[in-house]
């Protein structure tokens, strides 16, 4: 049942969870991502004083089971992301996960490129639209955009060449993106 | 063209990085084309970012991977726990669903057959308040035959009147064909009548043998086998049991044989009287009364044919006859006489065997 479950994507193990209350497929999502939010809870543990792995996993894993069954998740790794820093940070322990609105308009703009696979010619369409959409980007934003997805050259390197951090190199491409999908679900709304 | 498609891939979703790709990515152990794909993944993922950015580190790494096994192995623990008790629950819910039906199932029937009980009672005192007569008709049909003094062989008498009347169409072939000894059962029944007869008629049985046969004279010798033929024809009707009883044999010795033309013409009576096919109880009661006729217990046969003189059909009439013909053995030939005269009056088929009879007497 295990070996199953573990090749179902992450929507069909939450909606055997909640639908049919199945506790192995919580435990199969859960186990995929343990190992980054054991990597991720690491500073936490060697920071927090007196709250070792015994303490703080159980916890965790409680929370993400509850919430798994009220929340609307549309990303498990920002639900996870979430959650393991509302722990972290006792301030926003009660407030429930809500995607962001540019998370949102990240994940339908995926949804329509997948969407468009299957048709050529909306998908000509959208590579259209995406070539507009790229040459009104900030420059900054449009090299980076090339660099990365055009050229597959990699991060470091194209932090390097602009002697920028990893970090600021990726966030810079995460700005781009936002910006690009903003753009885009604009452009359909208006349509 | 390749360019434009590439851009798509701006958009593409690729998974997070798994447990094996995590300390590979890090270690640079990954080809080009993996590389590129879990960094466009990680343009977006903050948990990947945070996860390798803690990792980079030598100090957590070392606590990472025992970490990381525990809570896999905690994870896959509470999820067996969990799903044992859940299928405990399950099975709970089940069987607790099973038992609530049957209960329902068992109100369920248990209404039904108060109401269909209910309901008979109700239209069973309706079929009663509708047709009485019919049941009392029924009940006379049942009682009739108890009303006489000895019941059991009467009804066992019935029985196997009826038997014959079923038996009918083929009387003959019973008649020839030789009885089985465990197929007859009416033979024990016969032995009591035969007894009785025996027994009680005995005594008065020479006399009217010997008036019969000083007194009558060949007319009244035709009258007897005119009397005969129905008697006869319960002979045919009725199986053996009829010839071992010693009492039709004296009345067959009674009755000299007659002329073949008065055989003949008794021939003819006979077919008259059996054109017209008896029905019903009355029937039955006749022949009942027949058979002990023909045992020579008479005294049963008179009381049999009293019942049936009463009745309006056929039989009526004929039972009368075989009343006086019964008296008329029995030496009682007043009452004889009446009951021919009787029959004289009711102007029936057996008016011109009651007159001879009369004349004769």
């Amino acid at each position: 049942m295990l070996q199953q479950l573990t090749n179902l994507s992450d929507k069909e193990l939450i909606s055997r969870a909640r639908k049919l209350k199945d506790q192995e497929a919580e435990g199969v999502l859960l186990e995929r991502y343990s190992h980054l939010m054991v990597a991720v809870c690491l500073p936490y543990l060697n920071t927090a004083p007196g709250r070792g792995a015994d303490e703080v996993f159980p916890v965790l894993l409680q929370r993400l089971s509850n919430s798994l069954k009220t929340q609307t998740i549309h990303k498990v790794n920002e639900w996870i992301h979430y959650n393991v820093k509302a722990i972290q940070d006792k301030s926003d322990r009660n407030l429930p996960f809500f995607s962001t609105t540019e998370s949102r308009e990240i994940q339908q703009v995926e949804n329509r490129i997948e969407h468009a696979a299957m048709n050529q010619k909306e998908q000509q369409q959208l590579l259209a639209q995406m070539n507009v959409v790229i040459s009104q980007l900030p420059a900054e934003e449009k090299l980076f955009l090339t660099k990365f997805y055009l050229e597959q050259q990699p991060l470091a390197q194209l932090a390097g060449s602009k002697k920028y951090s990893i970090e600021k190199a990726r966030q810079i491409l995460k700005n781009a993106k936002q910006h690009m999908a903003s753009i885009l679900m604009k452009q359909s709304n208006e349509q | 063209m390749e360019n434009n498609d590439k851009i798509l891939k701006i958009f593409s979703t690729v998974r997070c990085m798994n447990r094996d790709q995590l300390p590979r990515y890090l270690d640079g152990r990954l080809t080009d084309l993996e590389k590129h794909l879990l960094e466009q993944h990680l343009v977006d993922c903050d948990l990947c970012f945070d996860a390798l950015q803690t990792l980079s580190q030598a100090k957590h790494r070392e606590q990472y991977q025992p970490l990381s096994v525990n809570i896999q192995q905690y994870i896959r623990n509470s999820v067996r726990k969990v799903s044992t008790t859940q299928k405990v629950e399950r099975y709970q819910r089940l069987e607790q669903k099973k038992e609530s039906f049957l209960i329902y199932f068992w109100v369920v029937a248990a209404v039904a057959l108060g109401a269909g009980g209910v309901y008979l009672v109700q239209h069973q005192n309706r079929f009663r308040a509708m047709n009485p007569v019919q049941q009392l008709a029924a009940a006379d049909k049942v009682i009739e035959p108890i009303q006489t003094s000895q019941s059991q062989p009467v009804v066992q008498a019935t029985e196997r009147a009826a038997a014959t009347a079923h038996a009918a169409p083929v009387a003959d072939t019973l008649q020839r064909r030789q009885p089985v000894p465990g197929e007859v059962k009416p033979i024990p029944v016969v032995k009591k009548d035969t007894i009785k007869a025996a027994s009680a008629p005995v005594a008065p049985k020479p006399a009217p043998q010997k008036d019969s046969v000083k007194k009558t004279p060949p007319a009244e010798q035709k009258d007897d086998k005119s009397t005969s033929p129905p008697a006869k024809k319960e002979e045919k009707s009725t199986l053996q049991p009829a010839k071992e009883t010693p009492a039709p044999v004296a009345e067959k010795k009674e009755t000299p044989p007659a002329p073949k033309k008065e055989k003949e013409k008794d021939d003819d009576d006979d077919k008259k009287t059996a054109d017209v096919q008896p029905t019903g109880t009355d029937e039955f009661l006749y022949k009942a009364a027949m058979v002990y006729h023909q045992q020579g217990d008479l005294n049963e046969a008179i009381s049999r044919y009293k019942h049936l003189s009463d009745s309006k059909s056929k039989y009526g009439e004929l039972s009368r006859y075989q009343l006086a013909v019964c008296y008329r053995s029995k030496g009682q030939t007043g009452k004889a006489r009446r009951m021919f005269k009787e029959v004289v009056r009711m102007n029936g088929p057996m008016k011109d065997k009651a007159q001879s009879a009369l004349d004769s007497l």
